[in-house]
């Protein structure tokens, strides 16, 4: 099977990589697009970095070298990797029983899942607030039902954070896992099952393992769309939560430094592009080792 | 040299591909309510009476005022900005001087005119509380610091503005008249002791948002904010002792090519009817001296400028002087 496939996929690559350049020319008219709004002033803007208000990596030393920046740094990763984390735990068993679910509910989960994704954000940021807050309706209903005293301290801090993002990002992971999930032959659980496999073994040795394509995938969409957060971090964070987005924009805006702002951005985009090419790479060995 | 270049040729080909014709006027302020009684009372006011069609924009943002003056693109004609902004972007050159052949300012009150500007309306950063969430309301900016005799949440304005330095520094008995030059590392101080239990408001809905909700009962708030709420019918105090003043500033940033209709527009807005207008809209005060006398009177007795006993007027050239430093230590504060 594997042989006959393989001169195949190379035709097949083959035909592409001859497309790409013939295809080139109707796509210049959006390439020239692309540079002339987006690369440009972002190049523009990275560039002021290292000349405002002279030239040199005066900017770069005030970022790093401020214990203040640093932390912002760390807030950033630390409750991108939390909001991954618990976005993978929830969108796991999410995806996969929409995977083994017949296909109208099915349908009917997704949509759910789809149309949150459809709201607009600053709506459903507020509505976070309004459940969480002090006199919030979790609260008050926790209250009147005698579990708590006093109220629960949900927003304006990391718990407001981390449940505002988490929910704003499980759709970018169900998604993907769903995709991978569903291709998985549920006979190969059984097969694993016969083997006298429990089912907590099933699923770390053949569920998780193939899996793992999806979750890689969600995992680092999830994290690198929660480095540039904004929004929400701005709304159900406290000021000690601060994350880079929101300094950058106060660099950019409120401050006009812009010097700053461009070493804040560029820093972001750095570890944001390594962490895609890390990915990539991995992706890229894992799906060989398949082949 | 090359990167100004490219903005420029880049701004130059959205300035000609834009929608706004030449002789369209482009007002940006900061939305909201107070930008749709802007609307109301000038823009359209100013429309029927020149006949040049006033385009709403917004929010007023620093670096796009920025990089459209270095880009020579300017496409914002009139912008709301704060008074220290005004001030400091008048330095920068970043700004038009005001025209005062056509601006009439003899009426204009002084506190709020520079050559680049003119107060838009100006404000108080009151303590408000809610009557009904708690036994007794703070009533001085020593009460709003004093967590031991009101215990809870209280808010107050999260960007680096004038206004919460200076009520730390009030809390803290600072006479009044030595406020200025602030003792930074003093207000620092104050606020450390009450950090834990500050809620930041970024705009006015939130800061009512969070007095009506009573998820922070008391705090610092613009007064029009307390007096929009008050009409809604929760139950607001507002103490004016101490009440601090700071403007928001009418500016032209430099090159636009609708000047002229750019002075006559703010002509217009700092006339008396222009502020009297604005003012009975937004429960802020008139920066026109004679705008009072042409409003209902119990409207006008609302507003910071009959609150003038104990006010404090934030000393804006001060601000402007130091704005940027303060700045960044109000966030590297903040984010400790």
């Amino acid at each position: 099977m594997v042989s006959t496939l393989e001169p195949q996929a190379k035709i097949e690559m083959a035909r592409k990589r001859r497309l790409l350049p013939q295809g080139m020319g109707a796509t210049l008219p959006a390439l020239i697009l692309v540079l002339v709004f987006f690369v440009l002033p972002v190049v523009a803007l990275l560039t002021r970095s290292f000349t405002e208000p002279v030239t040199g990596l005066q900017n770069y030393v005030e970022l790093l070298g401020s214990s203040t920046y640093l932390k912002i740094f760390f807030n950033t990763f630390f409750v991108s990797a939390l909001v991954t984390v618990i976005s993978l735990l929830v969108g796991f068993p999410v995806a996969w029983a929409l995977a083994i679910m017949p296909q109208r509910g099915a349908n009917i989960v997704f949509g759910i899942v789809l149309l949150s994704m459809w709201t607009n954000l600053l709506a459903r940021t507020y509505a976070w607030m309004v459940l969480l807050q002090r006199t919030g309706v979790i609260n008050k209903t926790l209250m009147s039902l005698g579990i708590i005293d006093t109220p629960l301290v949900m927003v304006n801090n990391l718990v407001g954070v981390t449940v505002g993002m988490t929910y704003i990002m499980l759709p970018f992971i169900i998604i993907p896992l769903y995709g991978v999930i569903r291709k998985i032959d549920p006979m190969i659980l059984q097969a694993a099952a016969l083997c006298g496999a429990t089912r907590w073994q099933a699923f770390r040795a053949v569920l998780l393992p193939l899996a793992m394509p999806g979750i890689a995938s969600g995992a680092l969409m999830v994290f690198v769309m929660s480095l540039g957060y904004f929004v929400t971090p701005a709304l159900l964070g406290g000021t000690a939560n601060m994350m880079l987005a929101e300094l950058i924009a106060q660099f950019v805006q409120s401050l006009v430094n812009w010097g700053m702002g461009g070493a804040a951005a560029l820093v972001l985009l750095i570890v944001t592009l390594s962490l895609y090419a890390l990915q990539l790479r991995l992706f890229n060995a894992a799906g060989q080792g398949r082949a | 040299m090359k990167t100004t270049t490219a903005i420029a040729s880049l701004a130059l080909f959205l300035g000609v591909s834009g929608p706004s014709l030449a002789a369209d006027l482009v007002f940006t302020s900061w939305g909201g309510t107070t930008q749709d009684v802007q609307k109301s009372a000038w823009a359209d006011k100013f429309t029927a009476a020149a006949g040049v069609k006033v385009l709403q924009d917004g929010p007023t943002d620093y670096g796009k005022i920025k990089a459209m003056v270095e880009a020579k693109g300017v496409t914002w004609d009139v912008v709301d900005v704060e008074g220290d902004y005004a001030i400091q972007a008048g330095d920068k050159g970043l700004l038009e001087k005001l025209d005062f052949s056509v601006i009439d300012k003899t009426a204009l009150d002084p506190r709020f005119v520079t050559d680049y500007s003119v107060g838009s309306f100006y404000y108080s950063f009151v303590i408000g509380c809610n009557k009904d969430a708690v036994k007794a309301c703070p009533m001085s900016w020593a009460d709003l610091f004093d967590t031991a005799k009101f215990p809870g949440k209280r808010t107050f304005y999260k960007w680096s503005a004038p206004g919460v330095i200076e009520a730390a520094l009030l809390a803290d008995g600072v006479p009044a008249d030595k406020l200025y030059p602030l003792d930074l590392d003093r207000a620092f101080k104050k606020l450390d002791t009450i950090k834990a239990d500050i809620v930041w408001w970024s705009g006015g809905a939130q800061s009512q948002q969070l007095l009506a909700s009573a998820e922070a009962p008391f705090g610092s708030f613009w007064n029009g904010r307390l007096t929009a709420l008050a009409a809604t019918g929760v139950n607001v105090e507002t103490s004016w002792a101490q009440n601090i003043t700071a403007a928001d500033a009418l500016v032209v940033p430099k090159g636009t090519k609708n000047k002229e209709a750019a002075m006559k527009f703010i002509a217009y807005a700092a006339s008396p009817e222009g502020q009297a207008e604005m003012a009975a809209g937004t429960g802020y005060a008139p920066t026109n001296v004679k705008s009072p006398a042409l409003m209902d009177p119990a409207i006008a007795k609302t507003l910071p400028d009959q609150q003038t006993a104990s006010q404090i007027n934030a000393d804006m050239a001060y601000w402007a002087k130091n704005r940027d430093e303060i700045g960044e230590r109000w966030y590297a504060w903040q984010a400790k």
